[in-house]
């Protein structure tokens, strides 16, 4: 058992996180990143500091990529996103992703 | 189906579900549409559901053994800290151990589930106990308005269904509230929070012990300073539940944009991280086990960051899609908002229904209602306290402060003491100037 005092990375926080759909291998996203504008005119990339499940990353290359299966549909990117990239609806019950909390 | 309901609700959290009870107990027609699993599976909060009108939906719920509330709230704390210490402001009676309790800590999949087990049951006990649903995983996708712009039903995927009107109750992402044009398209960040959070589990009896909790009741501790949040805008929370504790971070959302850049390490997970482990906050919550990881955006309680109106032709909005919430410094108050907006909404849909009108002239009486109730009367009133907690030295200036005069005042080291008035004086010298503690002093006492 772990002790709630250590630093728990995300990838085990979010492993304590139950979603739909989870065996589905190819869910249809619910949100839809223009990445070209993160990666043109966008002066803060800041979907890649904000957001709480660290869906969007940053490649080798600097770019930066978004990837759907652990976001928890907090909605923080339909804000912090000022740039017009970010494009957010709920995920669909049935072929979307999306999250089934057991505490909330 | 094609019956023609009293009302569409849209959302099965708090306020929606507050509305469908009150339309079951009037034996009005209605169904309400939740995109999750069941009631509170998509639902986060802090959190604590304040004041009394959960007793009111759900008359002496204390006494149902499968009423799914962790803790009522006896003990109050208010922590101010800096990078190794804390000083708190604490607050335990007795008197508010007592039904109707003043507040109850709440974990939404449980919470949310029984209570609309509860609205089930009192659509049973209705006039229609056929007449009225509640559905699970179905996601509302449009709100459907006639060619004047009366609201006349909803589409969700292929499917209609038609109402008299419609509660937008769909929670802080309001989309459908945007869709329906009493909402930017776009909410920028300067209204909004996230909130992290964490359920850590314990052994009861540890729990108990450790926050000095008798039978059910619970602690509710806040938490300002940079020490919590790393500087950003915003606060700490810690709620006892059941067997476990809630806790978290609250931060404002333009703060975390400018602060933070890609390279630094100030996510909402690393600073939740950094928050767990400071001395005061690893004491508490030492030996216990994650049991889940949350988050969830939050509106900072600006009334500003309202929608336009809260009605239209067919349409109410309440809840949290009307972003109504309160945090003045007392409590975090969002839930109980959400109760009284969905009750004082479906009131309004009652005497639509007996008037046979459900006209903006008439929905505007929810408008009224929720002006005349405590929801809109705080919140314009407790605008400034919201604008002073959000100021810069309240994160930097006052917990530092606080701290360091809480440090001198309880040292003793074999030195001659300094009298108070002295020791606050050096404090002062050493953090602020006079100019911006009166300052300070000024906007605290006239905002609250």
């Amino acid at each position: 058992m772990s002790n709630a005092t250590d630093d728990l990375p995300l990838a085990e926080r979010l492993g304590l996180v139950s979603y739909r759909n989870e065996g589905r291998s190819d869910p249809e996203p619910h949100i839809e990143v223009d990445t070209d504008i993160c990666n043109s005119t966008c002066p803060h990339k800041c979907t890649t500091y904000v957001c709480p499940a660290d869906c969007y990353k940053i490649d080798e290359n600097g770019e930066v990529y978004f990837q759907v299966e652990d976001c928890i549909e907090c909605g923080t990117c339909l804000y912090a996103c000022d740039q017009g990239a970010v494009s957010w609806e709920y995920p669909d019950p049935e072929g979307g992703r999306g999250v089934t909390w057991n505490y909330g | 189906m094609e019956e023609s309901f009293d009302c569409i609700i849209v959302g099965g959290g708090i306020a929606g579900l507050s509305a469908a009870m009150v339309l079951a107990r009037n034996d009005a027609q209605f169904l309400l549409i939740e995109r999750g699993e069941f009631s509170g599976s998509k639902n986060v909060s802090g959190g604590v559901l304040w004041g009394r009108d959960l007793a009111r939906l759900v008359p002496e719920y204390w006494k149902d053994d499968t009423a799914a509330f962790e803790r009522f709230i006896t003990h109050r704390r208010l922590t101010l800290m800096d990078d190794e210490s804390a000083f708190s402001l604490d607050y335990k009676s007795d008197a508010y151990a007592e039904p109707p309790y003043m507040g109850v800590s709440v974990l939404r999949s449980r919470f949310d589930r029984w209570l609309a087990d509860q609205v089930e049951s009192a659509i049973a006990d209705s006039a229609h106990p056929y007449g009225s649903f509640l559905a699970t995983n179905v996601r509302v996708d449009e709100v459907l308005q006639n060619d004047s712009g009366r609201a006349t039903g909803i589409r969700a995927g292929d499917e209609t269904f038609h109402a008299d009107s419609v509660l937008i109750a769909e929670g802080v992402n309001n989309l459908l509230t945007r869709q329906v044009g009493l909402h930017d398209d776009y909410v920028p960040a300067d209204h909004m929070m996230v909130g992290v959070k964490e359920v850590i589990g314990f052994e009861e009896s540890t729990l108990e012990d450790r926050f000095q909790l008798n039978g059910d009741s619970g602690l509710t501790n806040e938490f300002v300073g940079a020490a919590a949040t790393g500087g950003v805008e915003g606060g700490g929370f810690l709620y006892t539940n059941e067997d476990s504790v809630s806790i978290g971070l609250v931060l404002g959302m333009e703060d975390l944009r400018e602060k933070g850049d890609p390279e630094s390490e100030s996510t909402p997970y690393d600073l939740l991280t950094e928050f767990k482990q400071h001395p005061v906050v690893r004491d508490m919550i030492q030996g216990g086990e994650v049991l889940e990881y949350s988050a969830h955006t939050v509106s900072n309680g600006d009334i500003d960051g309202m929608p336009r109106e809260i009605y239209d032709d067919g349409l109410l909005v309440a809840g949290e899609a009307a972003n109504l919430l309160l945090n003045a410094g007392r409590a975090i108050q969002g839930m109980d908002y959400a109760m009284r907006s969905g009750i004082l909404a479906a009131e309004t849909v009652l005497e639509a229904k007996e008037a046979g009108d459900f006209s903006a002239d008439m929905l505007q009486n929810y408008r009224a209602a929720l002006e005349s109730s405590f929801v809109l009367k705080d919140m314009r009133r407790f605008q400034n306290a919201v604008h002073l907690l959000h100021r810069e030295e309240m994160v930097d200036l006052l917990p530092t402060l606080v701290c360091d005069l809480g440090h001198k005042f309880f040292q003793v080291d074999g030195t001659p003491s300094k009298k108070v008035h002295k020791l606050f004086r050096e404090s002062v010298n050493e953090h602020a100037s006079y100019w911006e503690l009166v300052k300070l002093g000024y906007n605290a006492t006239r905002s609250l």
